[in-house]
Formats: structure tokens, C-alpha cells, sequence
């Protein structure tokens, strides 16, 4: 399904709405929220890939989907424990080749669903990089807002020439 | 698949690259030498259901183009779970689209005429079988084997097999180039059958 997660669309999973936010964690903000598990060893599923991912676009968000290209993206899953084969695991998939990157994602996610931890992440991790990354679309939006052009004044100028001569 | 389902995932290789290389050297080995046990070896965490030669030799065979028919026991196990996350495989409901078929322990033998045989043209598309069995021993009065591989002949005893595989592997046997290749298993050792293979049950047996 298409989900526009730039969009502050409400999602009914909590897990999503997370998830699509550490996948854009830049990594110094994983670094500084997992610093008291930074000497923790994971018990990999599956140990951090890289490999493509074709990404889809639609003209104008509604048309037809087309192919954009393709993009590398680094995946695992892991879990926090080495002895609780019940505990959560852990997923992130995110762009590029930084393995450690995806192990820290993957991590915050697996501490994100056990409630023990869920507070004290949210405090963290996730309030700030929703801030963060609104700034960067704040900052993004600026920036496309200053090549604006407008139109309307040749508009106005054309129609005051036709006034003109009518008079 | 689940949160839930993920959790009880069990981990694949141990080192991805050599743990299905080497599983892949013994399949290889084994249907170069048709009826002759080697141990293969298992270096990854298992599912609960089904043999662990037969899971990993699926674990180092599959990946996502091929399809994979299950017996009734696999069905919805965690050895199911286990392969579709850590290959990407497909499960198939209908027997003559698999690539690879998968037989647990217990289980009724499909009949191997059902299964994918391949074309005169293009006798490499057809299916894979790996069925479980008991024990699978050398030298001891069972089945003879002769064709490519086995100089003379070979001595094979299996148990835990249904007494009407030697018919349809004759068939089977018959149909060349077409028909299937078998892989017989026990929880560590394996058996190649490459169709080229003549079977017959030994005459004391």
C-alpha cells in the first residue's frame, strides 16, 4: 500500500509511524539516544545486507506509478538479547551502505517495543528527530520557495494593456 | 508476517557465505555420488519441525524465484516461517508448479509423476525433491544402485521410506531426460538421487 510518510498522515500502528522515522535518523542522533547500549552484542537474524530497491513515483502523487530508479538500502534484524529468544526484534531498513546505521535503527526499534524502554526513547529519540526532521523540510521548503516564480503580474499587465486600448 | 511470528524466527548461517557454500559442495558431492551418505554440515540455527540436513540444504537452495511445496506437517511451521524470511522463497499449494519439494518424516509421499519434470528441451526445469527418512546406511542390503557415478554397483539401506518408491523411482528413472532428482535425508546425513539412477530392491531384502 501507498503510505506518503512525509506526510503527518495518522497511522493506526504506532510501530510504523517509528519505524519511518528511524529510517531517516541521521546517525549521530542514533549514537547519542543508544549510548548506554553501545556495548551491547546483538543476536543477529539477519546480519546488516546491502542490496537495491527499485523506487516507485507517481506524476503528481495520483498518476500512474512509474519507475524512478533504484536506490541502495542496508537492512537486518536482530535481537536485543542474547538469551530471550521471545524478546522483540528489531527491523530497520534504511538508505545507503552505513551497516552500523542500520544496526542502531534497528536496535532503537526493539527497545521501542518493549514498553520498559518505550518512554525513555520516545523522550529521546523520537521527539527530537521529529523535530529535526521537520526543520530539514522546513528548511527544504524555504529553499524551493525562493524559485518560486509568479505569474500573475504579466497577467495583470496584459489585461490592463487590453483595458487600455479599449479606451 | 507478524511481530509476533517474527519473534520465534530462528537465526540463518551462522557466516552466510561459507555456511551455504558448504552445504552446496555436499548436495553437489552427494548427486555426483549417487547413494552415498555424506554428513552435511549444519552450521545455523533450526527451526523446530522438519530435519535439519533437509532444512538447510532448502536454507542454502532457495532464494526468491524459487517455489516450495510443503508436506502437511511443515505447513504453517516455524520451519515454513524460517525459510520464507531468511530466502525470500515462495510457497506454492499446487504441487506441479514447485521447484523444490519439501516431504517430512510421516508424511505421505506425493506421487513423483505430480511433480514438475521438466521438457525434452529444457530438462533443468524440473523439481527438487527432498524427502526425510529414518536412516540411510552404505553397504547393507536394501536397494541396488547402478548408473552414472557408481562404479558397478551400490548397496543402500533406508528406512522410514514408503515401500512404493522403488516403483515410481523406476518411472521416474524411465522418463529420462525428463523427471526428478531426489535427496534423501536424516537429521545429518544426505543421499543424492540424480534421476540417471537404476534402482531395484536386492533380492534377500
Amino acid at each position: 500500500m501507498f503510505h506518503p510518510f512525509d506526510k503527518n498522515t495518522q497511522t493506526t500502528n504506532p510501530r510504523q509511524a517509528w519505524m519511518a522515522l528511524l529510517s531517516r535518523a541521521p546517525q549521530h542522533m542514533l549514537d547519542h539516544a543508544l549510548r548506554h547500549h553501545i556495548g551491547f552484542k546483538p543476536h543477529w537474524l539477519r546480519r546488516p545486507e546491502t542490496g537495491l530497491m527499485m523506487v516507485q513515483g507517481r506524476v503528481g502523487g495520483s498518476g500512474e506509478r512509474f519507475n524512478l530508479g533504484e536506490v541502495t538500502v542496508t537492512r537486518c534484524a536482530l535481537h536485543v538479547s542474547d538469551a530471550a529468544i521471545d524478546k522483540p526484534v528489531g527491523v530497520s531498513y534504511v538508505l545507503g551502505r552505513n551497516h552500523h546505521q542500520a544496526q542502531l535503527a534497528a536496535m532503537a526499534d526493539a527497545l521501542l517495543q518493549d514498553p520498559e524502554h518505550y518512554e525513555m526513547f520516545d523522550e529521546e529519540l523520537l521527539k527530537p528527530l521529529r523535530q529535526h526532521l521537520q526543520a530539514v523540510q522546513a528548511a527544504r521548503y524555504e529553499r524551493a520557495q525562493t524559485t518560486k516564480v509568479d505569474f500573475m503580474t504579466v497577467a495583470r499587465e496584459t489585461t490592463r494593456d487590453d483595458e487600455e486600448d479599449e479606451a | 508476517m507478524t511481530e509476533h511470528e517474527l519473534q520465534h524466527i530462528a537465526a540463518g548461517f551462522t557466516h552466510e557465505a561459507f555456511g551455504s557454500q558448504a552445504v552446496f559442495r555436499t548436495v553437489m558431492d552427494a548427486l555426483s555420488h549417487p547413494g552415498r551418505p555424506l554428513v552435511v554440515p549444519i552450521q545455523c540455527e533450526l527451526p523446530h519441525k522438519g530435519q535439519p540436513a533437509a532444512a538447510v540444504i532448502l536454507l542454502s537452495l532457495l532464494d526468491a524465484d524459487t517455489r516450495l511445496w510443503l508436506s502437511p506437517t511443515l505447513v504453517s511451521s516455524d520451519a515454513e516461517q524460517w525459510l520464507r524470511f531468511h530466502t525470500g522463497c515462495i510457497i506454492v499449494k499446487d504441487i506441479s508448479e514447485a521447484h523444490f519439494v519439501w516431504v517430512a518424516l510421516g508424511d505421505n509421499l506425493p506421487a513423483l509423476s505430480s511433480l514438475r519434470p521438466g521438457s525434452d528441451a529444457y530438462p533443468d526445469q524440473s523439481a527438487t525433491c527432498i524427502i526425510e527418512t529414518l536412516t540411510l546406511q552404505a553397504d547393507i542390503a536394501g536397494w541396488i544402485l547402478n548408473g552414472p557415478g557408481i562404479p558397478k554397483q551400490r548397496l543402500l539401506q533406508v528406512t522410514g521410506l514408503a515401500p512404493h518408491f522403488t516403483h515410481a523411482w523406476q518411472n521416474n528413472h524411465a522418463s529420462f531426460p525428463r523427471g526428478v532428482d531426489v535427496l534423501l535425508t536424516t537429521p545429518t546425513h544426505l543421499v543424492g538421487l540424480p534421476r540417471t539412477t537404476h534402482l531395484e530392491n536386492s533380492p534377500e531384502a
